[in-house]
This record gives structure tokens, C-alpha cells and sequence, in this order.
């Protein structure tokens, strides 16, 4: 491989796996508090794409029942520049998160005040999600919709430099989407590990009845918990949106599977570990042979595959230990 | 005595009920089923197919209908995937009684539903399917919409033409979609026969949304033509990939990518894409100068190719079902009979249609003689136009 395409691939595949990242770390927050999956995290990162969309945009044109209804009837206050654009993607991810918060006291409160088994939450997120998904298909129909091509100001590359007689380019929504996951991930490590919010949802996920005679209030920090995990799904579907377009109701269809191997792969609870898995992942798909580059998904798990065969606890897991 | 009462009315109910399955009238308004894309990703192209077909509904049906019997058209949605496809064939050929079927959208689903209504002898008329083999499919499937092998190189001769220098070409393709691994096919065929070379073949999903790879190929190759086939939200998203990632050449899209529900894909960047066509607003003929005036009047644009085909599939049923009543009035058929008839009528008659004067060989294939190359130009970030090139 030539140095400009290396450099180009690794580009791509860290503009990608950084989403993957964020999005995986959703999934790991939930897991390491309640030790179960949200299968309704990819529905969630789907609606933050629509509820920026909603916000950036106002209106939906093609067949669902909001067809042609404006929601701002002067034009969208959060379109025109990249500020207000920001702005819009902010209060996107926050409407993602109270979605979380929503699926919470729905999907996971009854079955945990119940003691019911862990599975039958995995089952009932998944329902929650196909809910939310065709309610999505019904309001605003099965289509794709793009954000404005200059959502962040004037549409070009970014950066362009040549290496030999190759150029090699990064787009301004690559940029954006590695900076944007960067900050994320180190204010996430900053709240979980150097804040009493983080210590409480440390102490929640270490033992959630010891947490609770501290004084601490496990329902509110697994709130808390599901709220920071919708907003960074939600974030991570409008960064893929304004990359990529959002690609109708299933649109987090295939990244809700990507997230599962990413969190597989870094190791289950761990932190770093999704955001290793992410770029892993990120990257071994970006150095997939272009021409075969329309099997990158099945690359992904491939290698997660193989992976777990060599370290069944993840990249970063800890090995369990059973206690007799 | 009581077995031979059990078996005379045993053979009296059955008798009743094979004259009731095997003598059914047809109903009025004549239904005729209508199965394309009205959700999913499709949907981008079969929401024109209905307006078409709803433009033909109204208009011939202002004009007496069939000798004086209206008909109605009987929508299914076809969504994009062949089940849909062949449960909307199923519901209009057994529960809608239909005379016949327009549709599907995708030549990927009519490999799937075709076979089904040429069992149940339903004459079926593609009005998008462009894929090599769909006439074959059987002798009650003819299409209106001319094949892909005889439209596409059209493209490629007219990219020559805007810009003789080019020499290296990038053939991508959504290879989970019958139509465009067909179409990619006669692309692939034609570039080798114009003397160019395919610098680097790439393959797609029409899932797909993330398309850096494939373009960091196309990049790379540094190839003065890329030539696109696909559907319209994929095609229109490799689209704008392609310019933002810095790509200057020429672009060449296929059939799927004919309609301007691309334009909010690709938004500015679908400029300057050249798309093959079958038909043009400014076909001289009758049918088509009624059609596009009443359709500029409607929506304020030119109609585009899906349109002018679902309308021309629609005129084409009506138009042999008023030479199916010369001969005996509708009403009085069976509609088993008048399925097998009306089928015939089809391939033995001549049409003029927006898309020009068609007919069809003995295999249903369409006969037609113009054809179009146009490109498009972008007004703003959401309208544009094809402008028609010479």
C-alpha cells in the first residue's frame, strides 16, 4: 500500500471508529451499571439524528404524516451557521438522552423492581426500539433526509496535502467528527473519573445495594447513567448523519450491531475499552481492499470473531473471576 | 339411496363452486393494479410512478375510459424488497381481481413477483425494469421501459463527447441490486468498447451510507470518469461524497438515479451528473405535450422519466383493453379470459405514449426509437432540472 493511501485510510478509519466510540461508550455505561444491553441504543442514535434534523431543518417533505408541516414557520433559527447548527446538534443529542431516560422508566424500572431476569430487559429494549422505529417511519415516512450540504459553513476539504504524487484529503466533517468524539470522550473521563457524579456511578456499578446504604440514589444515577448514554447515541447519530446522510428509520439499525462488537471487542464495562474497540473497528474497515469494501461490515465481526477467540474478556476486559 | 343423495350434492357443490372460481366477471370500473415503491428507500423513484399513473387515470378516463367503461387504478404498495413485491402481487391478483398489473418498481422485484402473476396469466407491464431477462421472465411479462443495455451507452458517448481527453474510468455499483449489477454490466461493456480503461471497479450496498472507501479508491485511481450505478439515496450520497472528497471529473449516473428526488441527496453537488434517459419533455408527441402540460401545471416542473413511464404503462392496458372490447364488450368477459386476451392485445398493438410511439416484440420487450442523454443543473441546494443535452 502506498503512504497516501495508508494515510488516507487511517484518516477515515479514525473520523469513523471515533463515532463508533462515543456511540459504543452509550452502550457501556448502561451495561456497567445494570449489566445488561440497551438494545434500544440504536434507536435512540437514530432519533438524535432526526431531532437535530427537526431542529436545523423544520420540515419533512416526503410521506409521513409531519409531510409538509413547518415546524418553524419563519425558517429554522438554527440553520445558516455552524454555531447555531452546533447548537441544534447539542439540543438533538439532549432530546436523545431524555428519550433514554423515557426508555428507562419504561423498558427497565418494571422489570428491575421486579427482580425479573435480565434477558426479559434485553427483550423489552428491543421492543421499545422497534416501537420507536416505525414510529419514526410513520411520521416522517421511510425516506432519506440530508442535512444542509453547508450545516457546517462552506462545503470543501478540510485539509488536502500531498504525499508523492498522490493528494490526500479529509473532509471537514471528519475533522469535525474526530475533534467533536476527542472533547466527548475527555469530558466523559473527566466526569466519571474526577467528579462525586462520577465516584456515585462508580460505587453504583461496583455494588448498587453498598451504594445505596452510603446514602447514594441508585435510581436517580442509573437516570443519570441513561441520560448520559442517550446523549452520546444521539450525538453519534447526527455525526454520522451530516457525514453521511440520515438514512431513514433504520438508519441505527447496523450501528446498534456495530456498537454490540465494539463493546465486545474492547471488553464489557470497560471505558477505554469501547473506545478501543471503536477505533479498532473503525480502522479495520477503512483498510478493507477497496474493492472489497462492500463486505467492510462483515470485516467488523470477522474480526471480532477472531478476537474473542484470542482474548475471550476483550481487548481491555478484566478476566471474571469466580469467587467460591 | 342416501349415498347417491351425498354424492349428486357433493358434485352440485362442487359444480357451483368451480362455475363461481372459473366464471368470474369482470367488475366496473375495470380495476387495473398498480404495485411500485410507495415507502422505503425506493420510494424515492415510485412516488413519481404514482403520480404518472394517477396522471393517466385522470386524463383517459376523461377521454371515455374504455369505450365509455371507466377503470380505476388499485394501488399495493411494492415497498423495495421482492416479499413486498410479491404480496402486492398476490393482493391484486386474488383479492383486487385486477386485469392487470403496472409494476414493480425494481427489476429485482419483478425477478421475485413476475413469476407469480405470469403462473396466475396476469398480464404484467414493467414501467421501470431495466434489467436484462425481465421479458423472459415469462409470456405474461412485457415491459414499457426500455432496456438498460440499449440506454446507457448513450451516456458514455455523450461524456466523450463533452471532454474527448478522457481515458481512465471508475465503474462503482450497488452489487445487492439486480437492476444495477445488469446495468453496470453494459456500462463495463461499453467503456472496453469505446476504448477506455475501467481503472478501478468498486462495489456497494444500497444500505450503504459510508462511502470514504470507495471514493478514496476512485481518488487514487485518478481516473477522469466515474460512473455511478445505484438507486437514488445511495447513488445521490456517492454522489456528494465524491465532490466533497475532491473528486473534479465527470459523473455518469445510471437509470436509478434518473429522478429529481436525488437533488435533496446530492443537493448542489448533483450538478454537472449525466443521466441516460428514455424519455424527454420535449418528445414531439401528442400524448406527451397533453402529459407535460397538465404536469407542469400541477407541479410546477417538467415531469421526469418515472412519471412518463407509470403513464405510458397505465395507457398502454387502457388502450388495449378498448381493441379487447371492439371485439366483445368488457363487461361480459370472463375474467380469466380477458387476462389471456388482454395479454395478447398488448404485444400485437402500436402505442403513442409520452415516451414516443412503442410497441413490443413477441417477447414483450419494448420497441422504442428515441432516446436522451441529460445533466443535470442544480438551481439552488434542493431544485434543479435535467437539462437536455444535444
Amino acid at each position: 500500500m502506498e503512504l497516501s493511501s495508508f494515510v488516507q485510510n487511517l484518516m477515515n478509519g479514525l473520523a469513523i471508529g471515533s463515532v463508533y466510540a462515543i456511540f459504543a461508550l452509550g452502550y457501556t455505561l448502561v451495561f456497567s451499571i445494570l449489566g445488561i444491553i440497551n438494545f434500544a441504543h440504536g434507536a435512540v442514535f437514530t432519533l438524535g439524528a432526526y431531532f437535530t434534523y427537526t431542529l436545523a431543518v423544520g420540515q419533512f417533505e416526503n410521506n409521513g404524516l409531519l409531510k409538509g408541516i413547518n415546524i418553524f414557520p419563519d425558517g429554522s433559527p438554527f440553520s445558516g451557521s455552524a454555531v447555531m447548527f452546533g447548537l441544534a446538534t447539542i439540543l438533538g443529542a439532549c432530546a436523545a438522552g431524555a428519550v433514554a431516560v423515557l426508555i428507562e422508566r419504561l423498558a427497565f424500572r418494571p422489570m428491575r423492581s421486579r427482580g425479573a431476569d435480565p434477558l426479559l430487559a434485553l427483550v423489552s429494549s428491543l421492543g421499545v426500539a422497534l416501537v420507536i422505529v416505525n414510529l419514526i417511519q410513520l411520521l416522517v415516512g421511510a425516506e432519506i433526509y440530508n442535512f444542509p450540504s453547508d450545516a457546517y459553513g462552506e462545503v470543501r476539504p478540510a485539509l488536502s496535502f500531498q504525499i508523492g504524487d498522490k493528494v490526500v484529503i479529509i473532509r471537514t466533517v471528519q475533522l469535525i467528527i474526530f475533534a467533536v468524539s476527542l472533547v466527548m470522550l475527555a469530558v466523559l473521563g473527566y466526569v466519571i473519573g474526577r467528579t462525586k457524579v462520577g465516584k456515585a456511578l462508580r460505587a453504583v456499578a461496583e455494588s448498587p445495594s453498598t451504594a445505596s446504604l452510603l446514602g447514594i440514589s441508585v435510581d436517580r444515577f442509573i437516570l443519570i447513567t441513561f441520560f448520559l448514554s442517550g446523549f452520546l447515541g444521539g450525538l453519534a447519530g447526527t455525526l454520522v448523519g451530516t457525514a453521511f446522510g440520515v438514512a431513514g428509520p433504520y438508519f441505527g439499525v447496523v450501528y446498534g450491531l456495530k456498537g454490540l462488537a465494539v463493546i465486545v471487542l474492547g471488553g464489557l464495562g470497560s471505558i477505554p475499552g469501547a473506545v478501543a474497540g471503536g477505533l479498532v473497528i473503525g480502522l479495520a474497515e477503512a483498510f478493507v481492499p477497496a474493492e472489497y469494501s462492500a463486505y467492510k461490515d462483515a470485516v467488523a465481526f470477522a474480526l471480532l470473531f477472531v478476537i474473542l477467540l484470542v482474548r475471550p474478556q476483550g481487548l481491555l476486559g478484566r478476566n471474571l473471576i469466580q469467587k467460591v | 339411496m342416501n349415498r347417491t343423495k351425498l354424492k349428486v350434492s357433493a358434485a352440485a357443490v362442487l359444480a357451483i363452486t368451480a362455475s363461481l372460481a372459473f366464471a368470474q366477471k369482470v367488475e366496473s370500473p375495470v380495476p387495473i393494479g398498480v404495485a411500485v415503491a410507495q415507502t422505503s428507500n425506493t420510494a424515492l423513484l415510485g412516488q413519481e410512478q404514482v403520480i404518472g399513473a394517477r396522471f393517466a387515470e385522470k386524463f383517459l378516463n376523461a377521454r371515455g375510459g374504455i369505450n365509455g367503461t371507466p377503470f380505476k387504478l388499485v394501488f399495493q404498495d411494492a415497498a423495495g424488497d421482492e416479499n413486498s413485491a410479491i404480496n402486492a402481487f398476490q393482493n391484486l391478483i386474488t383479492k383486487e381481481n385486477v386485469v392487470g398489473i403496472v409494476g414493480p418498481t425494481l427489476s429485482q422485484q419483478a425477478f421475485a413477483a413476475d413469476p407469480i402473476a405470469d403462473r396466475a396469466k396476469v398480464p404484467v407491464l414493467g414501467p421501470s425494469n431495466t434489467a436484462k431477462g425481465v421479458p423472459q421472465i415469462g409470456n405474461y411479462i412485457a415491459r414499457v421501459s426500455a432496456p438498460v443495455a440499449v440506454v446507457a451507452p448513450n451516456a458514455i458517448r455523450t461524456a466523450l463527447r463533452l471532454d474527448p481527453k478522457i481515458k481512465k474510468v471508475a465503474v462503482l455499483y450497488a452489487q445487492n441490486d439486480a437492476f444495477s449489477v445488469s446495468e453496470t454490466g453494459t456500462f463495463q461493456e461499453t467503456v472496453k468498447a469505446q476504448g477506455l480503461t475501467v481503472s478501478t471497479l468498486q462495489k456497494f450496498q444500497t444500505t450503504d451510507t459510508d462511502f470514504t472507501t470507495q471514493v478514496t479508491a476512485v481518488l487514487n485511481a485518478d481516473v477522469d470518469l466515474a460512473i455511478v450505478s445505484g438507486l437514488a439515496a445511495d447513488g445521490g450520497n456517492l454522489v456528494k461524497q465524491l465532490r466533497q472528497l475532491g473528486y473534479k471529473g465527470l459523473i455518469i449516473g445510471g437509470n436509478g438515479l434518473n429522478t429529481s428526488n436525488m437533488f435533496p441527496v446530492c443537493q448542489k453537488l448533483c450538478d454537472g451528473v449525466i443521466i441516460a434517459q428514455a424519455y424527454s419533455p420535449s418528445q414531439p408527441s401528442a400524448a406527451n405535450q397533453v402529459f407535460v402540460k397538465e404536469y407542469r401545471a400541477q407541479y410546477k416542473k417538467d415531469p421526469p422519466q418515472f412519471a412518463a413511464q407509470a403513464y405510458a404503462g397505465v395507457q398502454v392496458f387502457v388502450e388495449a383493453l378498448r381493441a379487447v372490447d371492439r371485439k366483445k364488450k368488457i363487461g361480459t368477459w370472463d375474467l380469466g379470459d380477458l387476462r389471456v386476451e388482454l395479454n395478447k392485445q398488448i404485444l400485437a398493438g402500436k402505442y403513442n405514449t409520452p415516451l414516443g410511439l412503442i410497441s413490443f416484440d413477441k417477447e414483450g420487450e419494448v420497441v422504442q426509437k428515441d432516446f436522451y442523454v441529460a445533466q443535470i443543473k442544480m438551481k439552488d441546494a434542493k431544485t434543479g432540472s435535467f437539462v437536455f443535452l444535444k
